[in-house]
C-alpha cells in the first residue's frame, strides 16, 4: 500500500518537475508565449488544459482495449478535439469574460503536443487511476508554468499581479509584447534547470556523506 | 480486408460518439450563449452612451429599435421600416408600425403591427407580425439591418448603429453612436478575429477614440494615414486609462478641437484592419444619414406618432 502511494505521488510530481511540459519538455510553447501576457490568462488557460487533459486521459485509458493500435493517433486527436469543443462551448456560455480573453487559444488546445504525448506514452498503457493522477500532474505542471511566466510578464510589464496594482508603475512595457515571451521562457527554463542541478548535487553529496 | 472493416467501424463509432457529445453540449449551452451575446450587446450600447457602473443609466432611458426590411411584393421591391410608435390607446405601451417606402424614398403605405417592443427582439416574432399585415400574394421579406434610437425622457440622446465590415480575416462587427447632428460620439468593436497584437488593436481606446467628433461631411474625405500618433494625442485618446483629472475640461475641449480635423492614424502593422474599420464606419454613417432623412420626412408628412 505504501509502495502504491509513493508511486502515485511520483507520477504526480513527475508531471510538475521532471517532465514539466513547458520547462522540461519544451512542448506547447505557442500558448506559453502567446497567451501568458498576464497571470489571469495563464491561470485560465491552465485550468482549461487541466480539464481537457484529465478528460482525454480518462477516455483513452477507459477505451484502450477498443482502440486499434494502427489508428490510435486519429483517435487521440478526435478525443482531444471533442473535449476542447466542449470546453469552448461551456466557456462561451457560462464564462463570457474568460472566453473573451482566451478566445482563439482555447481552440488551439487541440494541437497541444504534450496532451497527445501523454495519451500515447501513459494513458494507453496504464489503468484508469494512474492515468488520472498523471493527467492531473501534467495539467498542474502546465498551469504552474503558465502562472509563473504570466506572473513575471505581468509584474515586469504592467506592474500588476492578477490585475491588482503592485508596483505602481510600469517597469518595462517590453515584457508584455510577444517577443519577450521567448526571453522569459528561456530565463525561467534556465532557472528551473539550475535549481534542479543544485538540488541533485546536494542530494548526491548527502548520500555519499552518509 | 477484415482489418480495413475493423478500422473503418472503429473510427466511425468514435466519430459518432464524439458528435453525440458535442451536439449534446451545444444544445445545452446554445441558449446561454445567445443570452450572453444579447447582454453584451446591451452593455456595449450603454457604454457608447457613456453609462457604466459609476454612472448608471437613468430610469427614463429607452432604447427604441428601428428595423429595416426588404419587402418583395409580386415583382416590386420596397423598403419596410418597422417604427416603434406610441400605442393609440391610453396605455404607455410601445407597439410597431410598418411603413413601406419605395426605392426613391416615396411613401407607399403604413400598417399597424400587433407586436410589442419587448417581443420585437425575436426575429421570428417580427417576421410573423409583418407577413400577417401584408396584402397580396408572393410576399417575401428579407431582414436588412437595424438602428437604435436612445432617448432619455423626451430628449433624443443618440442613434446607435450596428455595422459589419470585412476585416483582415473575417467580418468585424462594430457599433457606433451618432448624435442628433450626425457626428460620431463613439465606436465600439463588438466581435472580430484579427491577429492579437496587430489587428486586434482596433479594440484599443487610442484607435477607437480617434473617430470621436468626426461629422458626416468630414467622414466623406476621412482617410487612414501612416503616421505615428503624437504623444499628446495618445495621452488624450487614452485618458480613461491613466490617472483621472490629468486634463481639465478646458484642456479637453481644446485638444478635441485640435485633433478633430485630423485623419485616422493607422495601427502599426495593421493598416488593412484600420482601413477596414474606417470604411465600415463611413459606409454605415453615410447610408444611415440618407435613410434617416427620408424617414424623418415621411414621419412628419404622415403624422406618425413615433416613440422616439
Amino acid at each position: 500500500m505504501l509502495e502504491d502511494k509513493k508511486s502515485y505521488s511520483n507520477i504526480f510530481l513527475n508531471g510538475i518537475f521532471n517532465d514539466n511540459p513547458i520547462f522540461r519538455l519544451a512542448l506547447s510553447m505557442c500558448p506559453a508565449v502567446g497567451i501568458s501576457t498576464n497571470m489571469m490568462n495563464g491561470l485560465l488557460m491552465g485550468i482549461a488544459v487541466l480539464f481537457v487533459q484529465i478528460c482525454s486521459s480518462l477516455t483513452i485509458s477507459l477505451m484502450k482495449n477498443f482502440i486499434h493500435p494502427r489508428i490510435r493517433i486519429p483517435t487521440y486527436t478526435l478525443t482531444i478535439a471533442t473535449w476542447v469543443t466542449v470546453t469552448d462551448l461551456v466557456l462561451a456560455a457560462f464564462f463570457p469574460v474568460a472566453y473573451k480573453s482566451l478566445g482563439i487559444f482555447v481552440r488551439l488546445i487541440v494541437v497541444f503536443c504534450f496532451i497527445t504525448m501523454r495519451l500515447d506514452v501513459f494513458a494507453r498503457k496504464n489503468p484508469v487511476f494512474p492515468s488520472l493522477v498523471d493527467a492531473v500532474g501534467m495539467g498542474f505542471g502546465f498551469m504552474f508554468g503558465m502562472i509563473a511566466i504570466g506572473g513575471v510578464r505581468e509584474l515586469m510589464g504592467m506592474g500588476t499581479l492578477l490585475g491588482y496594482d503592485i508596483l505602481g508603475f510600469r517597469p518595462l512595457l517590453f515584457f508584455v509584447l510577444p517577443a519577450s515571451g521567448f526571453f522569459v521562457v528561456g530565463f525561467m527554463m534556465a532557472i528551473f534547470n539550475y535549481t534542479e542541478t543544485i538540488y541533485n548535487q546536494r542530494k548526491r553529496a548527502r548520500s555519499t556523506a552518509s | 480486408m477484415k482489418e480495413i472493416i475493423k478500422i473503418t467501424v472503429g473510427l466511425t463509432m468514435t466519430c459518432l460518439i464524439a458528435a453525440a457529445i458535442m451536439g449534446g453540449v451545444f444544445i445545452v449551452t446554445a441558449k446561454a450563449k445567445k443570452h450572453n451575446e444579447y447582454v453584451n450587446f446591451q452593455e456595449n450600447m450603454l457604454k457608447l452612451l457613456g453609462f457604466d457602473e459609476n454612472k448608471p443609466a437613468p430610469e427614463a432611458l429607452q432604447l427604441c429599435t428601428v428595423f429595416r426590411y426588404l419587402v418583395h411584393q409580386d415583382k416590386k421591391t420596397s423598403l419596410g421600416y418597422m417604427l416603434p410608435v406610441q400605442a393609440s390607446d391610453a396605455t404607455d405601451d410601445i407597439t410597431y408600425q410598418l411603413v413601406l417606402v419605395d426605392i426613391q424614398g416615396q411613401f407607399i403605405a403604413k400598417y399597424d403591427l400587433a407586436i410589442l417592443l419587448a417581443q420585437a427582439t425575436d426575429e421570428k416574432d417580427r417576421e410573423k407580425a409583418i407577413t400577417a399585415v401584408l396584402t397580396g400574394n408572393n410576399n417575401t421579406i428579407e431582414y436588412a439591418d437595424q438602428f437604435i434610437v436612445a432617448k432619455n425622457g423626451d430628449q433624443r440622446l443618440a442613434y446607435l448603429l450596428p455595422g459589419k465590415t470585412p476585416g483582415f480575416k473575417t467580418h468585424i462587427n462594430f457599433m457606433m453612436a451618432m448624435d442628433a447632428t450626425y457626428s460620431i460620439v463613439g465606436l465600439q468593436i463588438l466581435e472580430h478575429q484579427e491577429d492579437p497584437g496587430l489587428g486586434a488593436e482596433i479594440e484599443q481606446e487610442y484607435f477607437k477614440n480617434q473617430f470621436t467628433g468626426k461629422d458626416v461631411e468630414r467622414l466623406k474625405t476621412l482617410k487612414v494615414i501612416k503616421e505615428p500618433l503624437p504623444d499628446e494625442q495618445l495621452r488624450f485618446l487614452e485618458r480613461t486609462k491613466w490617472i483621472n483629472n490629468e486634463f481639465s475640461d478646458d484642456d479637453l475641449a481644446t485638444l478635441q478641437k485640435k485633433y478633430q480635423p485630423k485623419d485616422i492614424c493607422a495601427i502599426t502593422g495593421a493598416t488593412i484592419s484600420s482601413v477596414a474599420v474606417l470604411n465600415g464606419v463611413k459606409n454605415v454613417a453615410t447610408k444611415f444619414v440618407y435613410r434617416v432623412k427620408v424617414l424623418e420626412n415621411i414621419i412628419s408628412k404622415q403624422n406618425i406618432s413615433v416613440a422616439f
